[in-house]
């Protein structure tokens, strides 16, 4: 009579020191998990943010090349008018286009400069290159313009990708658990059958979530 | 009982994969939303830029052209009443005008763009065709970002309503708990109630599934 309940006993305390094992293990997991969409979430909240920053420099920079532009077409076409009234033969119109090439084109040219004074951001059509000049005031805010919201966003995909895979393994466990915790509590012949089940999801879930931390440590060169 | 358990915590681990799987694709298309809705505003304001500056560059032509004409039909007058030196002061202004309207033509974008570009001087640029371009990417924009959000509340009512199975599925679990320790007599009625409420998670997931 004492052997038995001796090897019940044991295998109360084996079922125990399981049970402690696969719960701390499902908690691991499950940290894991939040943890993975926690990442994603705070990419998705960085490419957004990035998305913002990036966009106002591109508004401010076309607001600025258009304005740009305009202060260039008034300034060709003042020049123009200008080179009109000194091939006169009035000598007054000639004086007045002096007096104005003087006072009034400088300041002109100076706010044209360099749509209006650069030859080469004139476009074949004969239209000025707004998007050259656009392009040019990107390249001058290289910690603006070259974010990239999108990367942030992949990486941010790898994360949910990666916590869609590894649920299935803290599922598992968390199987394994509720199927040990079924063993310890059942009297029947069964018992060990159910422990052996128990133990076998655990297992399967372990090796799962594994692989998945494995596979995707591969596919981000390293980034946990 | 032992396979109702079985069957209710396999059906608890489906139904949290999809759970997840549901919320992770609601995430998505808010996130694909608002970086649409960001991008639309861009979209805008460089088209409010652009067409700011062709039109404006389109009415400065306009305006120059008139002014010159004007000054053209003023100086024939003062010809007629013989001013001569009105005739060459308007000759030279409606040159000068005119000087500045064909500079500002050949920047026009409206009046050298083959898609809008007038026949002839006599009519005016496809302004509707312009406008129409001008506006297409902002559309394009606009309807991605609404796809996007039907997608995120279609996902997101997803995910909602798993969350409710998997309560009622926890539910069926409690029963099967009761049912294991009460005594025999009441097994098979509280095995038959956890029965029914596995049944309903089953239909409720599958009706999911499918719309």
């Amino acid at each position: 009579m004492e052997e038995p309940k001796k090897k019940d006993f044991r295998l109360e305390v084996l079922i125990a020191i399981l049970i402690a094992l696969v719960s701390l293990t499902t908690a691991l997991a499950t940290w894991r998990t939040a943890s993975l969409g926690s990442k994603a979430g705070d990419l998705i909240f960085k490419g957004l943010l990035d998305a913002v920053k990036r966009q106002a420099a591109a508004n401010e920079d076309w607001r600025r090349a258009y304005q740009e532009a305009g202060y260039a077409r008034d300034y060709l076409m003042t020049i123009d008018g200008l080179i009109v009234q000194e091939n006169s033969t009035d000598p007054a119109s000639q004086e007045h286009a002096a007096q104005l090439r003087t006072y009034l084109l400088t300041g002109m040219e100076s706010l044209a400069t360099p749509l209006g004074t650069d030859p080469s951001y004139l476009a074949p059509q004969g239209w000025l290159d707004v998007q050259k000049r656009f392009d040019e005031l990107e390249a001058q805010s290289p910690d603006l313009s070259s974010l990239d919201p999108l990367a942030s966003f992949s990486l941010a995909d790898t994360y949910f990708s990666e916590q869609r895979w590894l649920v299935l393994g803290t599922i598992l466990i968390a199987v394994s658990l509720f199927w040990l915790g079924l063993s310890q509590l059942s009297h029947l012949r069964s018992r060990i059958l159910i422990l052996v089940l128990g133990i076998t999801v655990f297992g399967i879930g372990l090796v799962w979530s594994l692989g998945v931390e494995f596979v995707f440590f591969i596919l981000r060169a390293g980034v946990v | 009982m032992l396979v109702l358990t079985l069957l209710n915590t396999v059906l608890i681990a489906v139904v949290s994969a999809l759970q997840v799987d549901a919320n992770i694709r609601a995430n998505q298309a808010n996130r694909d939303s608002q970086y649409a809705a960001v991008q639309f505003t861009g979209s805008l304001i460089q088209a409010g830029a652009r067409s700011d500056y062709d039109l404006n560059t389109y009415s400065v032509l306009i305006t120059n052209t008139q002014e010159a004409l004007v000054a053209e039909y003023s100086a024939l007058q003062q010809q007629n009443i013989n001013d001569q030196q009105g005739f060459e002061a308007l000759t030279l202004e409606s040159q000068i005008y005119q000087a500045r309207a064909d500079r500002v033509k050949s920047l026009s974008f409206l009046m050298n763009a083959p898609a809008y570009a007038p026949a002839s001087d006599q009519v005016s640029p496809n302004m509707t065709t312009y406008l129409s371009d001008l506006n297409s990417y902002s559309l394009e924009l606009v309807q991605k970002q609404n796809d996007a959000s039907d997608a995120y509340h279609h996902w997101n009512n997803k995910s909602d309503s798993y969350v409710a199975v998997l309560t009622v599925l926890a539910v069926a679990f409690f029963l099967l708990g009761v049912a294991q320790m009460t005594q025999p007599s009441l097994r098979s009625l509280f095995s038959l109630f956890a029965t029914g409420v596995i049944s309903i998670g089953i239909l409720w997931t599958l009706i999911l599934l499918v719309f």
